[in-house]
């Protein structure tokens, strides 16, 4: 993956770290099980000496061990609380919030999300945010439980019906992020993809207007047709 | 007289006047109920292998339409149900039902009949899960999430056959640990304290003690889902008052749980057959048997590890990082004390010792790359990619199909008296563990690098995933017939092997000292135990003996003046 927020920074440098960690651990056993098999093959009948424990050695391999877990644990602690610092938008960002984060509401629901701007305009599939602005996700599911999953820009995290689950992340770099849901739920999971598009923050002022004018715009044509008698 | 006979007295001969089938159908001997397991599981195997090449030929090129999503859905439901409940934990229980008893000496189980109705059930829950094809069967996945698994979203019966099958077959198994936690604890042989009790039978308790608290966690939850699917109920829906994560707290418990128990299955089976093929004793037993219960216990309270994208707080998510980062010391102190016991050894390369040593190697790449997934802010990325799949699929084919077939060749003389076909095993061994790689390392590099997703029945071109795809789809068919020899060798040396005879490997635990295959009354006579190994103390015995005798015969030879 190629992080492109500050989050997803810290997301990579531990995942980095922990393939890393991985790594070792499995060379070093696959190693010791080469060694063994290649040094201590021999023929049936020879009675090898009987060595029932080594509590010194055990001590040092449990000793070990405890360390390298412990080192993970902090490392792992560290880089999660930096991974989830809310960001704060910069001098560049969306002006209007006044430091604020943008807070945009997100709906998962089969087979598609929505997202709810704080003007009252709503867009599906597709989120604008603007540049160097916070942008603070509200996820929720009016059905069944969505992974919402932009992993350039942000953390995974899951749309669950009856909860609120909080995602925020912050982009300087314009650009189109794609992202597919990643928990089965149902026949057009496949299908559930969503996009983020971060532009700057003149353009994002002026998409949320147009949306929220041709929102308007729709409502009041159905409006006056339930008004003149003919309902849509 | 040779160290190798048997200083034992056997009545021999004896015949049952029933047919074989009939036998098989009533008897609550625990060997019989062991077989039945065993050879379920394997034909079960068969069945998991066929649905999960299905799936790869779908995800064999981008929007493939092989399989339709619906159909997709149906196979990966009933793929993870027929691995984990139909395949993995049966071959488990089969072989701790079988090789256990025997191995503290028990001439019986403690409580036959109890085991007997755990089988039935098993059967009955397969039946119930594949009857499911009569009319439909689950499209919820392999953890079927609330409230996907409710009726609003899935109105037809297929969940509901789910829930009845793994409901019967957990029922079964956890009264099939009831029995064997009693029998491991009230008939083990005149001397065998739990310090001297044979690391396979020890795993054996934890695994039946682990079965007991985990099966009864998913039964209330498969109940649960059940009120809430038919009567109404609003346990895992949510604005009426139920809480869908409830589901997910109940199950990840559950199949956790049954990861770690397959682990201790495998570290069990692989700690006897390592310290048999190497001739030296278990490097630091104690270590060793108290790791595998922490593995079980840390194990399992590392549940919410599969949760850490849910809106639960972040000290749980850290509480479950630090359970699943602790595994880290009894799973290492464990392969550290396999590798350290063939080390000095003198190790016999025969096809139990080649299968575990692919097993150790596989559960090390699968734990390993598991602990990224441990790691909070590296599992916001890593979760429910192909990477999770790979890593599980190490782990546990590791552990129940490696370590698993390592059990099985190792066992299969007491089983049968005939051993299986060394070449075909050896055949069979290496296309597993060369096939795997290309068959699972493609899915590592798919998560970790373009995060393709879990459980989606098709890809697109433009995911950059498709090269991975291809070699994963090739490697999981060679090795889906790498598997099926091994299959095909067991069915085959159960009738045309070489004969074995009692004790082909010169054990040093107690189920070698009974017949291949046992009478039904296990042994005639017991010896007191002393040790850890008891027919090694009667081994030695006998060759002081013999020599004393020697000695005496040479001295009376001797010329007196």
């Amino acid at each position: 993956m190629s992080p492109h927020s500050p989050g997803t920074d810290q997301i990579d440098t531990l995942l980095t770290i922990s393939i890393v960690a991985a790594v070792i651990l499995m060379i070093a056993v696959t190693v010791a099980l080469l060694y063994v098999v290649r040094r201590f093959r021999s023929e049936r009948g020879v009675e090898p000496r009987q060595l029932l424990s080594g509590r010194a050695l055990q001590f040092r391999v449990g000793g070990f061990l405890t360390l390298f877990a412990t080192l993970l644990f902090v490392l792992g602690v560290v880089l999660t609380d930096n991974a989830r610092e809310r960001p704060s938008t910069g001098e560049a960002g969306l002006a209007s919030l006044k430091g604020e984060p943008l807070q945009i509401k997100v709906t998962g629901q089969q087979w598609i999300w929505r997202y709810d701007y704080p003007n009252g305009a709503f867009s599906y599939y597709k989120l604008v945010v603007p540049t160097d602005t916070a942008v603070e996700l509200q996820l929720e599911s009016t059905d069944v439980v969505h992974t919402w999953n932009v992993e350039e820009l942000a953390r995974k995290a899951d749309a669950v019906p009856g909860k609120t689950n909080e995602v925020s992340f912050i982009s300087e770099d314009e650009g189109v992020y794609e992202g597919s849901s990643a928990t089965l739920s149902g026949q057009a999971y496949a299908s559930m993809k969503t996009a983020v598009e971060v532009v700057s923050p003149e353009e994002y002022e002026k998409f949320v207007e147009e949306r929220q004018e041709e929102i308007e715009a729709a409502e009041e044509r159905v409006n006056n047709l339930i008004e003149s008698g003919e309902t849509p | 007289m040779s160290p190798s006979t048997r200083p034992e007295l056997v009545a021999d001969g004896f015949q049952s006047s029933r047919p074989r089938w009939a036998q098989l159908a009533t008897s609550a001997d625990h060997k019989e109920i062991g077989r039945i397991l065993i050879c379920g599981a394997l034909g079960f195997l068969f069945l998991a292998l066929v649905e999960l090449v299905l799936m790869r030929i779908q995800l064999l090129v981008p929007e493939n339409s092989f399989l339709d999503p619906v159909s997709f859905n149906r196979m990966l439901s009933l793929y993870g149900t027929t691995a984990i409940f139909f395949f993995a934990l049966p071959l488990v229980f089969g072989l701790f039902y079988f090789v256990s008893p025997l191995q503290i000496g028990a001439r019986g189980t403690a409580l036959p009949r109890l085991g007997q109705v755990g089988m039935g059930l098993w059967i009955a829950g397969a039946t119930v899960l594949y009857a499911g094809f009569l009319f439909t069967p689950s499209e919820a996945g392999i953890n079927p999430l609330a409230p996907l698994s409710e009726r609003a979203f899935l109105s037809n019966n297929g969940v509901d056959a789910w829930a009845a099958a793994t409901g019967l077959a957990t029922l079964g198994f956890v009264l099939l640990s009831i029995n064997l936690v009693a029998t491991l604890r009230m008939m083990r042989a005149p001397g065998m304290a739990w310090r001297r009790v044979p690391v396979f039978a020890w795993a054996a308790t934890v695994g039946s003690w682990l079965m007991i608290v985990i099966g009864s966690v998913l039964l209330a939850a498969l109940t649960m889902l059940m009120i809430d699917r038919n009567y109404d109920g609003i346990f895992f829906s949510d604005g009426t008052g139920g809480a869908p994560l409830l589901w997910q707290h109940l199950s990840w418990i559950f199949f956790t749980g049954a990861y770690m128990l397959i682990l201790v299955f495998a570290f069990g089976a692989l700690a006897e057959i390592v310290s048999a093929f190497a001739r030296k004793p278990l490097f630091n037993r104690p270590v060793t048997m108290v790791s595998l219960a922490a593995i079980a216990v840390i194990g399992t309270l590392a549940w919410m590890q599969n949760m850490l994208t849910a809106p639960i707080g972040i000290g749980w998510m850290y509480y479950a990082m630090l359970m699943a980062l602790a595994l880290i010391v009894p799973f290492g102190l464990v392969i550290f004390n396999l590798i350290a016991t063939m080390a000095g050894g003198t190790l016999r390369m025969r096809a139990p010792l080649l299968f575990a040593l692919g097993a150790i190697f596989a559960i090390t790449i699968g734990l390993a790359s598991e602990l990224c997934h441990s790691l909070v802010a590296a599992a916001w990325h890593l979760k429910n990619t192909t990477d999770a799949t790979a890593a599980t699929h190490f782990a546990l084919i590791g552990g129940s199909v490696l370590g698993g077939f390592a059990a099985l060749h190792y066992w299969f003389p007491k089983m049968t008296g005939r051993t299986m076909g060394e070449s075909l095993a050896r055949i069979s061994f290496w296309t597993i563990l060369v096939v795997r790689l290309l068959g699972f390392v493609p899915l590592f590099f798919a998560g970790t690098h373009e995060g393709q997703v879990v459980d989606a029945y098709k890809y697109f071109g433009e995911d950059d995933v498709t090269g991975y795809n291809v070699i994963s789809s090739i490697g999981i068919l060679i090795l889906s017939v790498g598997i099926l020899l091994t299959i095909a060798n067991a069915i085959f040396s159960r009738v045309n092997g070489p004969a074995a005879g009692h004790d082909p490997w010169k054990g040093e635990t107690l189920e070698w000292l009974t017949l291949s295959p046992p009478e039904p009354h296990n042994f005639d006579v017991l010896p007191d135990v002393r040790s850890a190994r008891p027919l090694r103390d009667i081994r030695e015995a006998i060759g002081r003996r013999s020599r004393r005798s020697e000695q005496a015969a040479s001295r009376e030879s001797q010329p007196v003046a």
